[in-house]
């Protein structure tokens, strides 16, 4: 018994030094670790070489939501099939969803894609609007003001700390942007396909048009009608391009490409999805060149 | 916008070429041209304010509603149905009138309680409606209602606390034990669409499903465990059943963690403790290990088996009975799964049959997350048939549907 509460005092002693934060994908990782520097520690829960919708709920993520002071989730329905059951089992009260320690990303980004109406028979369709912003840099900056306001409410000791450490990530991310933009510019007009609706804040904001998907409709895997179809239109329009994620089978699009002649780009949809993307910078660095050159 | 402003001065710049000269229109484009640049960065200034508003400050539009509507505080509702098209090598007459040698037994004036898959034929095995609200800051309440042809059953309803600390949270009302890996799953979320013979000779169609307690603890450990007590009723009339007073009580440790990235371990050991229909002490042991393995984002491999211990009192000494079973889950992609699993009743009391077993195998198909067809094939030498206690061997092929429609939570691993 006295053990026990030894061991209960040392952990709460160790939870005490620093700032608990659970992130769901690498990429909120990073944002949190940017802002909130040596005051917070950082567990992020999904591997990137999966499917963010598709994560398995591993009991072993448990015990670090059960101790999380804060849990940053990307929202919008993406982590629907699989972080409300590890939350559930974690009983911790300080991040339970609708309290101020369960964060939303999505709440700072105005989402595009919203369907004017929602039935599974459109496949799996997300009701609040498309949940993949992570793939346009500029939607980094939102996200950063965001957590930073959260993380200063919830730890108001280091708010200071916080505030000094946004503003620095926020020079560095416009210098950063400023590259960018100006490598993405080549691209621009440029007609592609992609498996999934996966990088429309991407290509919208840089006047790329998304013509069709891989899928015949979200979640739903190819069929051989729809990807006829999809070469026909292709030759037609002359599109050259197919988007391809790292977690998807490749053979549908390989196939497409052999009949069109178009290019399959693989393009990396979180940090550390495939190799020399480990940093936010390296991410959008791989996305720019791959997508434009 | 931008682009209305572009077409614009084109048209202007049409117009003007019919009246000026060459020079003159140059200089009357480089201006339009630069006009349309300056309008395109004030556009560009003003989105990029718009989205940092939209972070700075927390949405405040809603649509405006009714005065006095409730509809945003409706549960979640979910509606499961499931169904079967079945071939058997026994009729239906003889079929109901099965019973597992040692561990139950036919009696000709009572009905038979074969819960799925009951015909050779058609079934249609039941509508399930689930419910979950949140009841308010401090509990969470869920009802799932099975409702089949002829019977409505309250399968479970409880509430859950949402604001206990140290990692604890309590259950009550009526729900299934989490006993073991399976007791708590509901049929539509098992691998095969029969329940493991173990289950069903020691705990009968429904398991352990009652009233009462529960109180779960996740352990202050970097690696997940998690202890439970569970204070029941004991009305499980298969291994219990005595129900003068809460006769049931029920411990649970389990524990899980990654032997790679991708390779999950969870165990678990579990122990019932209660009082047989005679008033005896009944005591029952469980152990279970599955091991999955992620392939890819749609494809994994599924090791499963769980063996249970019978220590059960009567008049007239003790009897020991116990099964297992394994099982291997191949899922190839978000579409197609197969298994198999082998089931045995290794230990059974002195003057019955100790080789009592069955095999089964599937295929399943889901063409939507929430839609499955599953083909299942099993033999099985487990059942005696009739007041005779005759024994045969028998043969199922079966085709089953099952959807999730509505709004289900998603399931625990």
């Amino acid at each position: 018994m006295k053990k026990t509460f030894s061991i209960f005092i040392l952990l709460s002693a160790m939870a005490f030094a620093q700032f608990n934060v659970v992130a769901s994908y690498p990429y909120l990782g990073k944002i949190v670790q940017a802002v909130g520097g040596d005051n917070v520690k950082v567990k992020v829960l999904a591997s990137p070489k999966f499917d963010p919708h598709f994560i398995i709920p591993k009991p072993s993520l448990i015990p670090a939501i059960a101790r999380a002071d804060m849990l940053v989730a990307n929202g919008a329905g993406l982590e629907i099939g699989w972080l409300p059951p590890l939350l559930k089992s974690a009983n911790n009260p300080k991040v339970r969803i609708g309290t101020e320690g369960f964060v939303d990303a999505s709440h700072a980004i105005a989402l595009i894609d919203k369907p004017t109406a929602v039935s599974r028979a459109y496949g799996d369709v997300h009701p609040e609007g498309n949940p993949h912003f992570d793939t346009d840099p500029h939607n980094i900056i939102p996200i950063a003001k965001y957590l930073t306001q959260k993380l200063s409410r919830l730890d108001a000791a280091h708010k200071a700390a916080y505030q000094h450490n946004l503003s620095q990530f926020i020079s560095r991310w416009h210098a950063f942007l400023n590259t960018f933009d100006r490598q993405m510019k080549a691209c621009k007009g440029k007609q592609v396909i992609q498996y999934h609706e996966l990088y429309n804040y991407l290509l919208k904001r840089y006047d790329i048009h998304a013509v069709a998907t891989i899928e015949p409709l979200p979640g739903i895997a190819p069929s051989s009608k729809h990807t006829l179809a999809l070469i026909q239109k292709m030759q037609k329009e002359k599109i050259k391009t197919i988007l391809q994620d790292p977690y998807h089978e490749k053979k549908t699009a390989r196939f497409i490409a052999s009949k069109t002649g178009a290019k399959v780009v693989v393009i990396p949809h979180d940090v550390g999805s495939i190799n020399d993307t480990e940093t936010l910078e390296a991410l959008y660095e791989t996305i720019a060149k791959r997508l434009c050159h | 916008m931008t682009k209305k402003m572009i077409f614009l001065s084109l048209a202007a710049s049409a117009t003007l070429f019919a009246q000026s000269d060459l020079a003159q229109l140059k200089a009357q484009l480089a201006k339009q041209i630069h006009a349309t640049q300056a309008l395109q960065k004030r556009v560009e200034e003003l989105e990029k304010k718009q989205i940092e508003t939209v972070a700075n400050t927390n949405k405040t539009t809603q649509a405006p509603s009714a005065t006095f509507d409730q509809k945003s505080f409706l549960p979640d509702i979910a509606l499961i149905l499931d169904g079967s098209a079945v071939g058997r090598n026994i009729d239906n007459s003889t079929y109901e009138t099965y019973h597992i040698p040692g561990f139950s037994e036919y009696d000709p004036n009572e009905e038979s309680e074969i819960p799925f898959n009951r015909n050779r034929g058609f079934n249609f095995n039941y509508a399930e409606l689930a419910l979950h609200s949140t009841v308010g800051p401090y509990f969470d309440a869920d009802a799932i209602f099975h409702l089949s042809p002829d019977e409505f059953e309250i399968e479970e309803a409880y509430i859950t606390s949402r604001t206990f600390p140290y990692g604890l949270r309590a259950k009550i009302g009526k729900f299934r034990s989490e006993f073991g890996r399976i007791n708590a799953i509901h049929q539509h979320a098992w691998k095969f669409t029969s329940k493991p013979l173990v289950y069903e000779a020691l705990l009968g169609g429904e398991g352990i499903n009652d009233a009462g307690v529960q109180l779960q603890w996740v352990l202050p450990t970097d690696t997940y465990m998690m202890a439970g007590l569970e204070a029941l009723q004991g009305s499980n009339d298969v291994s219990f059943g005595d129900t003068e007073k809460n006769n049931l009580y029920i411990g649970y440790l389990k524990g899980s963690m990654d032997i790679t990235d991708t390779t999950i371990l969870l165990a678990g050991t579990s122990i019932a403790h209660g009082k047989n229909e005679d008033g005896h002490d009944t005591n029952l042991y469980g152990t279970d290990l599955t091991i999955k393995t992620a392939l890819d984002s749609y494809s994994n491999l599924l090791w499963q088996s769980e063996l249970l211990y019978r220590d059960k009192k009567t008049e007239n000494g003790t009897e020991k009975q116990a099964g297992y079973y394994t099982q291997l889950v191949y899922q190839y992609d978000q579409n197609w799964k197969t298994g198999i699993r082998y089931d045995s009743l290794f230990k059974n009391i002195s003057d019955q049959p100790d080789d009592l077993d069955r095999y089964t195998a599937m295929v399943e198909y889901k063409p939507f997350e929430f839609t499955k067809f599953r083909l299942q094939y099993t033999y099985d030498r487990s059942k005696a048939f009739g007041s005779n206690d005759e024994r045969k061997n028998l043969s199922e092929i079966l085709l089953g549907f099952t959807v999730e429609t509505g709004a289900h939570g998603a399931h625990a691993f």
